[in-house]
């Protein structure tokens, strides 16, 4: 099949206007916000039906053609890029509502729509979808499922796997499925295939509708930054913390993070005590009484010796603004060509985790420079190396390569994931074995093969065939 | 030199405002509350006057409903040393609040008085400019420069069009604009202290001044709701539109 008889083919199966071919198109819509690999997809498709989907695995099983989801594109694992002439499928016109049920709690949206409209039928509602994170303005329902995302409420309310009740599937093969149907809470029927379709980006079926659990809005949310004098005394700080008060986030960053932020985006430092480590911590108060257990917890904290110093958000703006100095850091260091790593272990074993990093980079590398920041709550850091001035790109890439290689020795040893939240993608696939076992991955193609028999659905993406 | 800050308890900035089912009034039921934004720059910059030695002691005052105290404790922890809340669960009007305010005033005698130049509530932008027709006091609005040599405040004051230098003579009132400071955060251990802090309690009536609103609210309505765009082919088209349909050219 000659590439103007698919593009005729494609044409004929969902409508003219709705492939693209155009330069732009295939840059855009060929790559997320990884920007390493080059995009080279051969065409950009937009379904506006479940049935539009179907007929387009079809077509993709009968020509031996691979297919590449594509949401938000803003992933940082390049799970939704397209480098060998892949046709992507956007879901950009799939977004709309489906409906709203209020008893149930639930909304069943397309998987097109973005994660922050979902937030803001959720509030019209009455309610609150918690999954939340930096890039939730672009991001749509549909990757964040495929790539069950995480983000900065997950230690109260976990990752997007938690509230998705039901889903609507186009497998490899090209067949519907109706998962759960359609949002059951307590189905003990045999294997619950809905979770294999979560986090598999799109390498197992295109997810082209979710029934979505929504939650009560959480009121008044109180934000403390607290200067900790160590990183095991940040993990003793969130466990006096949790003992007492739901916390709905617990974030820490450097204070090297700190100073470039407030540097940066022109924010006010939380107070003018220095402190190695920060912490944010988030907590609902429905009563008076929270407030002052953490003021209790606070004095508890610097009576231990933990804590130097503290600040408390006195409005909606004021918290907004000290949630600035922990979600803006990724923005900030982005100019120094950060060398990025999502990993997470234990929450108990942070502490000597970092350690063992920190120690191994400075030792063979003693002018890089470490920011750590990232969702400690749930054992997850966001380890940034900044690339040295006088160092060129390329040079820096390649050691921080060989750095990848001891930090994933260390994490494998503390059994945790070279990938928390950010998923495998191409990126990730070479560290794969440092988190599963080969048995696991055997299991894992063996599902792989069961759902896309002809590897039409994003192939290479997590692991090779 | 003693410094008087007024301060109010207001809708959170953030919060988006929703009119009850009957249109007498905004819904604030459970509702997120905090300092005033221009209260809050008030406050700040009295505490750098007293951090520079200008200001000997900062005494917040706040006329509202009994939670105002949360607001006044917030001023407390900021640097303010001690409060008068004047409680009132009434909407008072700026004259009323004026006249309280007055009364303060005439017993505190203070140096200076700061005030948010609104609050973002009503929006009036009226009680200093009233405090200081009422008090005597030589007044400064929209502040974005506050220095004090001597018996002379030095003020710039944003204006339509550009800034204005003012001399003023010292006891004066003066409010606040956006850009006059950046409000610090309040610390943890200073949130301890202030609640530790005098706070005196006193009535409207106590100061024997009439609250009694002239001004009744006949009905409170949201405003309109936008429009979707449409998107249009061509210039010609625009233009078309822009003339005759939104009849702006």
């Amino acid at each position: 099949m000659t590439q103007q008889e698919m593009l005729q083919a494609l044409q004929d199966l969902i409508g003219a206007d709705k492939v693209r071919t155009d330069t732009d198109a295939l840059i855009t819509f060929g790559r997320d916000w990884t920007k390493i690999h080059e995009p080279k997809p051969s065409a950009i498709v937009f379904p506006r039906s479940t049935q539009e989907v179907q007929a387009l695995v079809k077509f993709a099983n009968q020509h031996q053609l691979a297919l590449v989801p594509s949401g938000g594109r803003t992933g940082l694992s390049a799970g939704a890029v397209a480098t060998q002439g892949e046709i992507v499928v956007a879901f950009d016109y799939m977004n709309k509502l489906l409906e709203f049920n209020p008893v149930d709690r639930s909304v069943t949206v397309e998987a097109g729509m973005i994660t922050e409209q979902l937030q803001q039928i959720a509030e019209e509602k009455g309610l609150f979808y918690p999954v939340d994170f930096a890039s939730a303005g672009s991001s749509q329902i549909g990757g964040n499922i495929s790539t069950n995302a995480g983000g900065i409420k997950v230690i109260r309310y976990g990752m997007t796997r938690d509230w998705v009740t039901g889903l609507r599937v186009v497998t490899g093969q090209g067949d519907i499925l109706e998962l759960n149907n359609r949002g059951l809470l307590k189905n003990n029927t045999g294997y619950d295939l809905r979770h294999l379709f979560i986090g598999a980006e799109g390498t197992l079926g295109l997810i082209t509708e979710a029934t979505i659990q929504l939650a009560r809005a959480p009121k008044d949310l109180q934000v403390l930054v607290l200067g900790v004098v160590g990183m095991a005394e940040v993990m003793q700080v969130l466990h006096t913390f949790q003992t007492s008060l739901d916390l709905t986030a617990f974030e820490f960053f450097s204070h090297n993070a700190l100073e470039k932020v407030v540097e940066h985006q022109g924010l006010n430092a939380p107070f003018d005590t220095q402190a190695p480590y920060y912490a944010l911590i988030e907590f609902e108060t429905t009563q008076e009484e929270q407030l002052e257990e953490a003021m209790r917890l606070f004095e508890a904290c610097v009576e231990q010796g933990w804590v130097v110093d503290g600040a408390m958000s006195q409005s909606e703006q004021q918290a907004q603004n000290l949630w600035r100095l922990r979600e803006d850091i990724s923005e900030t260091i982005s100019q120094y060509t950060p060398y990025k790593n999502d990993i997470s272990v234990r929450v108990s074993k942070v502490p000597q985790f970092l350690a063992e990093v920190d120690q191994v980079v400075s030792e063979h590398y003693p002018d890089f420079e470490i920011v750590w920041f990232g969702h400690i709550g749930d054992g997850n850091l966001h380890l940034n190396i900044l690339k040295p001035e006088n160092l060129a790109k390329e040079e820096f890439f390649s050691r921080c390569h060989q750095v990848s290689q001891w930090v994933f020795a260390i994490v494998s040893r503390y059994q945790g994931s070279v990938s928390a939240e950010h998923g495998v993608g191409l990126i990730k696939k070479d560290y794969l074995h440092h988190t599963r076992t080969p048995e696991e991955i055997a299991y894992m193609k063996a599902i792989k093969r069961a759902f896309d028999p002809h590897n039409v659905l994003n192939p290479g993406k997590i692991f090779d065939l | 030199m003693k410094v008087l800050v007024a301060v109010k308890r207001v809708v959170d900035y953030n919060v988006k405002v929703r009119v009850k089912a009957d249109q007498s009034d905004v819904d604030l039921t459970n509702v997120k509350m905090a300092m005033n934004p221009f209260c809050e720059i008030a406050v700040e910059e009295a505490v750098r006057l007293k951090e520079k030695g200008v200001a000997t002691e900062i005494v917040v005052v706040s006329i509202g409903p009994k939670k105002s105290e949360e607001q006044m404790r917030t001023a407390m922890a900021l640097g303010a040393d001690r409060g008068i809340l004047i409680e009132t669960d009434e909407a008072l009007d700026s004259l009323a609040v004026a006249k309280l305010l007055n009364k303060v005033v005439a017993d505190e005698q203070p140096g200076l008085v700061l005030l948010g130049k609104q609050s973002i509530d009503t929006d009036n932008n009226q009680t200093g400019q009233m405090l200081s027709a009422l008090a005597g006091m030589s007044l400064g609005t929209y502040a974005s420069e506050v220095a004090i040599e001597g018996e002379q405040l030095n003020l710039v004051r944003e204006i339509d069009g550009g800034l204005q230098k003012l001399q003023l003579k010292l006891p004066a009132v003066v409010t606040v604009d956006l850009r006059l400071n950046e409000p610090r955060y309040a610390r943890l251990p200073d949130i301890m202290k202030a609640k530790k802090k005098p706070l005196e309690v006193k009535t409207p009536a106590d100061y024997g001044v009439d609250t009694a609103s002239k001004v009744t609210t006949l009905k409170v309505e949201p405003p309109a709701e936008r429009q979707a765009g449409i998107k249009v082919a061509s210039v010609e088209e625009l233009v078309d539109k822009l003339k005759n349909e939104a009849k702006v050219i």
